[in-house]
């Protein structure tokens, strides 16, 4: 039997790519399955999917916790999450990015395949969507499943979802991702923060109590306005840059902005407004300042701007 | 009627919505919820159903919000406001506002009997729906709010059946018919009209429902930098019409362009064809709906007429 551990965001993918897993490795004669982690993700969150592989009948029903493969569908998720996480010591961890195995960083000197997913999907499809080339990437890599398998997997589950011709596309950069995956040793060097949590018990917590305003505990900020901590810039694929000659001031980025990402420079203190920046006629200094700890890279931004001032790059 | 208007230019700088919060990129709700809360100020009271925005706006214990927030069960959304308010009002606050955000599914189909309890009792609440014409929360299931036509898991588009069967539920017509002081229809896309229209629901007293128009990428298989970009068309097309309702005086605030003869210019197509939920429609399903979006512009103006 092997297990496989599906790390990506919500939207990636990674549910289709483990039952693609599965339909492929059913191909070839064994049992499987393959199932998500339920909660209550968005677009965009960190989630996880599962499959299971095995010669005979498999009456595991729990999730994966120690797999054999990890598969991590987005490159700035080890950053977030140890993905390495109870994988075992003769696993691997097939990893999208663009650098080379030996260069990237995980929370242990594991075996590690990489290929540049995105760049295929991009280059493929035309969008980062990346759950069909990892798993070209993780037929070469693992051998445990063939190419022609993977292929068909992706015809059967992606095929039944989004149509033949978008899933032959996809099944395309299973097949570029196929040829372009590179193995080796990673780097064990990233220190992951000890996970902190903050759980009152019942009697701690006051009948008819509320959570107060940015309270601070050990565990970071509570409370609301709280989720100021979490950092959602990292969930961007592509992002805003702003060209602050270009800005008429006209606030619509602003005010669209999901986020609030965006800062006015005339609403910022003087001593944050980098020399050189214009004036409009009302003599306000013209221009944007982007959080990118929050953009999440949707793009309303550059799209509603009358000036084309901003552009998504990648 | 008053005529001041409120733009983007009016806005304070704080956000009482913090970034931080889980939407999907490019929510329209999110852009909803941020500027609504930069024009109601900090002396509100939120209250929210199940919904995305109770997901993604407070994930216990942390919270984006940064005034006091509740959630509550999917249908009381109006009567837990109307009661906080009242005992807010015995304890002397009145002046604080509270604010319902609900989705569509919360309003049009499990909120609506508390809704319209409170409209009928004229409560001194102000109720939000954000319309994202579908339950996307639980992952795009239609609601008396999906428009004629759209995929949505539960309307699939097979051999059988291509979409919704069903044309979109009236909501604030049927609160138009609770006699409340005020309601309005907005949209994303249009901020000083939106912006206008929360300030002025912020000011007054009585029952006030507001209905947003509010694009989801997700569900409506929308590329997110096209969010306003799709909630402009709606406008544009017919698909949904900005009017307010005012102490019996009803005014539509944008009005789409006509041709010569009066009808709609702009082919619903036009707003079809930019989202996948429709993709399957036929020619005969855009007809259609082609139809019922002029009869609906037809019926919205007769109204303007009627209620002056």
């Amino acid at each position: 039997m092997y297990e496989v551990r599906f790390h990506g965001r919500g939207g990636q993918g990674a549910v289709m790519a483990a039952q693609a897993l599965a339909d492929a490795a059913f191909i070839e004669g064994n049992y499987a399955v393959a199932f998500p982690f339920f909660g209550a993700e968005r677009r965009g969150a960190p989630v996880l999917a599962f499959a299971r592989v095995d010669k005979g009948k498999i009456y595991e029903k729990t999730q994966v916790y120690e797999p054999d493969y990890v598969v991590v569908l987005d490159d700035k998720l080890p950053l977030m999450v140890d993905v390495t996480k109870g994988l075992k010591d003769t696993g691997m961890a097939i990893i999208n990015t663009s650098l080379k195995p030996e260069e990237v960083e995980l929370g242990r000197a594991v075996k590690t395949a990489t290929v540049d997913a995105t760049g295929v999907a991009l280059e493929v499809l035309g969008t980062p969507i990346t759950n069909s080339a990892i798993l070209g990437a993780f037929a070469k890599a693992t051998g445990v499943v063939s190419i022609e398998s993977i292929k068909k997997g992706i015809m059967d589950i992606f095929g039944a979802r989004i149509g033949e011709r978008l899933a032959e596309k996809n099944a395309r950069a299973a097949e570029v991702a196929y040829e372009r995956t590179s193995v080796g040793i990673c780097k064990g060097t990233l220190i992951y923060p000890e996970e902190k949590k903050w759980l009152p018990t019942a009697q701690e917590f006051p009948t008819g109590g509320a959570l107060g305003l940015e309270v601070k505990t050990d565990a970071g900020l509570i409370g609301l306005g709280s989720f100021v901590e979490n950092k959602t810039g990292s969930w961007r694929t592509f992002m805003p840059v702003a060209d602050n000659s270009k800005c008429v001031n006209c606030k619509l980025c602003w005010f669209y902005c999901p986020e609030g990402a965006i800062e006015m420079l005339m609403n910022l203190p003087e001593s944050e407004i980098p020399a050189g920046t214009g004036t409009d006629p009302k003599g306000n200094p013209k221009g944007i300042k982007i959080d990118y700890d929050y953009c999440k890279g949707c793009g309303i931004c550059a799209n509603e701007c009358p000036t084309k001032a901003i552009t998504m790059e990648r | 009627m008053s005529s001041t208007k409120i733009t983007i230019h009016d806005l304070p700088k704080e956000n009482l919505f913090t970034g931080g919060h889980t939407a999907c990129p490019g929510c329209g709700a999110a852009i909803l919820v941020r500027n609504a809360m930069k024009v109601f100020g900090k002396n509100t009271v939120i209250y929210t159903p199940a919904n995305c925005l109770l997901v993604f706006g407070g994930t216990y214990p942390n919270i984006s919000w940064k005034v006091p927030y509740h959630h509550v069960a999917f249908e009381n959304t109006a009567v837990c406001s109307a009661g906080i308010k009242r005992a807010l009002k015995a304890s002397g606050k009145d002046d604080a506002l509270v604010v319902g955000f609900a989705g569509d599914g919360g309003t049009a189909d499990i909120g609506m009997q508390a809704l319209s309890g409170a409209a009928e009792r004229n409560e001194d609440i102000l109720y939000i729906m954000y319309d994202n014409e579908a339950y996307m929360n639980t992952g795009i299931q239609r609601s008396g709010s999906t428009p004629y036509g759209a995929w949505t898991t539960t309307t699939p588009a097979g051999k059988v059946i291509k979409g919704k069967e069903r044309f979109k539920k009236d909501v604030p017509q049927i609160m138009i018919a609770h006699n409340v002081p005020y309601v309005a229809t907005a949209s994303i896309a249009y901020p000083t009209d939106l912006l206008t229209k929360l300030e002025k629901a912020k000011n007054m007293k009585g029952f006030r429902y507001l209905q947003v128009y509010s694009t989801c990428p997700t569900g409506w298989r929308v590329p997110p930098e096209k969010t306003v970009e799709v909630a402009k068309k709606a406008v544009e097309t017919g698909m949904w019409t900005l009017y307010e309702y005012e102490n019996g005086k009803m005014t539509i605030n944008v009005k789409p362009k006509l041709d010569e003869n009066g009808n709609l210019a702009v082919p619903v197509r036009d707003y079809l064809k930019m989202q996948g939920r429709f993709r399957h429609m036929t020619d005969a399903q855009i007809e259609t709906l082609q139809k019922w979006v002029n009869e609906k512009w037809k019926r919205d103006l007769a109204l303007e007429k009627a209620l002056q």
